[in-house]
């Protein structure tokens, strides 16, 4: 029985991979799990500088979800390939970097710099709602979207991951995007930009003003949305969005991802990832597969006859 | 910098609920049995934990350890129920699971030898320094404890501390217990009678905490204090919990993560909202100087 998959040029030893800005840069969980466990880690978002972030309160709870706010405080790539990426040496895991900018030429400078012996890909960041500049402002925008992109893959032989916001209308035209401009994968989604208020104060309840909501409150959203992307490109999609065991992994693998990342669900408890190994393995038992790749893309819909016919 | 976990780093398990003793209101204390936290835990450090499994509440969440009990691999944590996360625990049974990841942070540093350590408390801010009370017993220090809150029934802390066998002075805002007033009065009160040298510690609510940095600061004594803010992960990863903090050597403060590199902080260091850290103020004073 196997759960590895190809990704993007990448043999992933299992298709767990930890989500950008939810697992520093991978040194901080050393001890409280084995990394190399995990099929990749993502870092935290890098820019060329370090980055200080949003103003607090940052973080709020939300029924079943997470709002963020933090504006990618982060150490700078530099400091990242000096420190950080010879710790991570040791580990049988693939690292990859998630590449931040405020211009096209900066997502440019720091694909150059991320491509580091260790680095085994780079995630493009063109969909974080909490950055003035960059981010979402590129990730939703297909004009844009196609430029940093493009820029990313002229400036790297690493395999290319953008980022996609599922702040958008049709997350479609922007998967087609990517992939037109030499994207070898897509992570789908980034968190859904919200607004919590304070009604005491009659004031937002995060120092940004609106944050970006992950955890299971979003998971739907983000299966249906992976879904259509996957439908939509012939590159590998890895799904992202409120996975917090086992089954809420293999719906977006079923409905067409090739791996999964996980976020939020390890804050509320580090051993996520070992569960969500076991309850694949006994599922993959349970159904009779070899693989984790025979799930893949297994999705099917009831024709008119199943349901009775009438359809909505 | 990169948080990084000490050389000892936290263990995340599934931990059984050994003892539950209610206290008055809504107070009450929860004994689990966690070897790593009951074995190695300094006074300062902290446990995030949640009751159950279920999406809502999502987050585990931060708690300080109160006491320790290595013979029997357990930890007590004071409690006060003020939302569903605290309301989950409360109503654990006996035998009952929580995740639990500890100890984190960074613990109370030991005040100088010959410094009198003074532990200012409000509300469920006793819970470390019944812990801490007991260290610096153990380590033959002179400590006190001040401990404050709005009525009697916020004081449910009062008798584990006084079984340490350290002297506690109680405060209410409404004169229903103790001295009637504020608790960093009743420090102010104290340091008028001249007791020497003295380090101050801090753990409450934010304005507590303010005032007590800025009493320290007027009165030129060292302090700690403990912060609370929303917290995330407890690992340094999240960066939800942030706090603005300028060391010396920094001209202006950085954010720094409560839960790795506090959440006991230097109170100079802290910059508090609206004003900045006093180190900072000293330092331009000194300049216009």
């Amino acid at each position: 029985m196997s759960l590895a998959v190809q990704l993007a040029g990448l043999r992933l030893k299992n298709p767990l991979i930890a989500a950008s800005g939810t697992f520093g840069y991978g040194v901080e969980y050393e001890g409280i799990l084995d990394l190399s466990r995990l099929g990749g880690i993502v870092s935290k978002g890098l820019y060329l500088e370090p980055r200080d972030g949003c103003a607090v309160p940052r973080i709020v709870e939300t029924p079943s979800g997470l709002l963020n706010a933090i504006g990618l405080q982060g150490v700078g790539i530099r400091a990242f390939v000096r420190d950080v990426l010879p710790r991570l040496d040791g580990y049988d895991t693939a690292v990859i970097v998630n590449v931040c900018g405020d211009t096209v030429e900066e997502y440019a400078e720091v694909a150059r710099i991320a491509e580091a012996p260790g680095v085994d890909a780079l995630e493009i960041n063109i969909s974080c709602p909490n950055v003035k500049k960059g981010g979402m402002a590129f990730g939703g925008d297909p004009r844009m979207t196609h430029e940093v992109v493009a820029a990313v893959r002229k400036a790297t032989r690493l395999p290319v991951i953008p980022k996609l916001s599922p702040n958008v209308a049709d997350v479609t035209v922007f998967a087609r995007v990517c992939e037109e401009a030499g994207a070898d994968a897509l992570s789908c989604i980034n968190t859904l930009l919200g607004l919590a208020v304070d009604v005491e104060r009659r004031m937002p309840r995060l120092a940004f003003g609106t944050g970006g909501l992950s955890g299971p409150a979003i998971r739907p959203v983000a299966v249906r949305m992976a879904w259509q992307a996957a439908r939509a490109v012939r590159i590998p999609v890895i799904g992202i969005g409120g996975i917090a065991s086992a089954e809420d992994a293999l719906e977006f693998l079923i409905a067409g991802c090739r791996a999964v990342q996980i976020g939020t669900a390890k804050f509320v408890d580090p051993g996520v990832y070992s569960r969500i190994l076991a309850g694949l393995e006994d599922y993959l038992r349970r159904h009779g597969r070899e693989s984790i790749n025979d799930v893949v893309g297994s999705l099917r819909f009831p024709d008119a006859e199943e349901t009775g016919g009438g359809g909505c | 910098m990169v948080a990084t976990t000490s050389p000892r780093p936290p263990a995340s398990r599934d931990v059984r609920l050994v003892a539950r003793r209610p206290l008055q209101g809504p107070y009450l204390l929860l004994t689990f049995r966690h070897p790593e936290v009951a074995g190695r835990t300094r006074a300062g450090q902290f446990v995030m934990i949640k009751a159950n499994t279920a999406a809502d509440p999502l987050l585990r969440r931060p708690f300080s350890i109160m006491s320790v009990h290595p013979a029997e691999d357990t930890f007590t944590l004071f409690l006060k129920v003020v939302g569903s996360g605290t309301r989950a625990l409360a109503d654990l049974r006996s035998g009952e699971t929580a995740g639990c990841l500890g100890p984190l942070g960074r613990p109370f540093p030991m005040p100088p030898e010959d410094h009198e350590a003074l532990l200012v408390a409000g509300g469920y801010g006793i819970a470390p320094f019944v812990l801490f009370g007991d260290e610096l017993r153990r380590a033959g220090r002179r400590a006190r404890a001040f401990y404050g809150g709005r009525t009697s029934g916020d004081l449910q802390g009062h008798d584990p501390f006084t079984a340490l066998g350290l002297p506690l002075a109680c405060c209410t805002d409404d004169g229903s217990f103790g001295h009637h007033g504020r608790v960093t009065d009743a420090v102010e009160a104290y340091l008028d009678t001249r007791p020497g040298a003295v380090t101050l510690y801090a753990c409450g609510p934010d304005a507590m905490l303010h005032a007590a940095a800025r009493l320290a600061e007027r009165r030129n004594v060292p302090a700690q204090v403990s912060l609370d803010p929303w917290m995330g992960c407890g690992v340094g990863t999240c960066l939800g919990c942030v706090v603005r903090i300028q060391r010396a050597d920094e001209p202006r403060g950085k954010y720094r993560c409560a839960c790795t590199e506090g959440p006991v902080f230097d109170a100079r260091d802290v910059v508090w909202a609206g004003e900045g850290s006093s180190r900072a103020r000293r330092e331009a004073a000194a300049v216009l100087r």
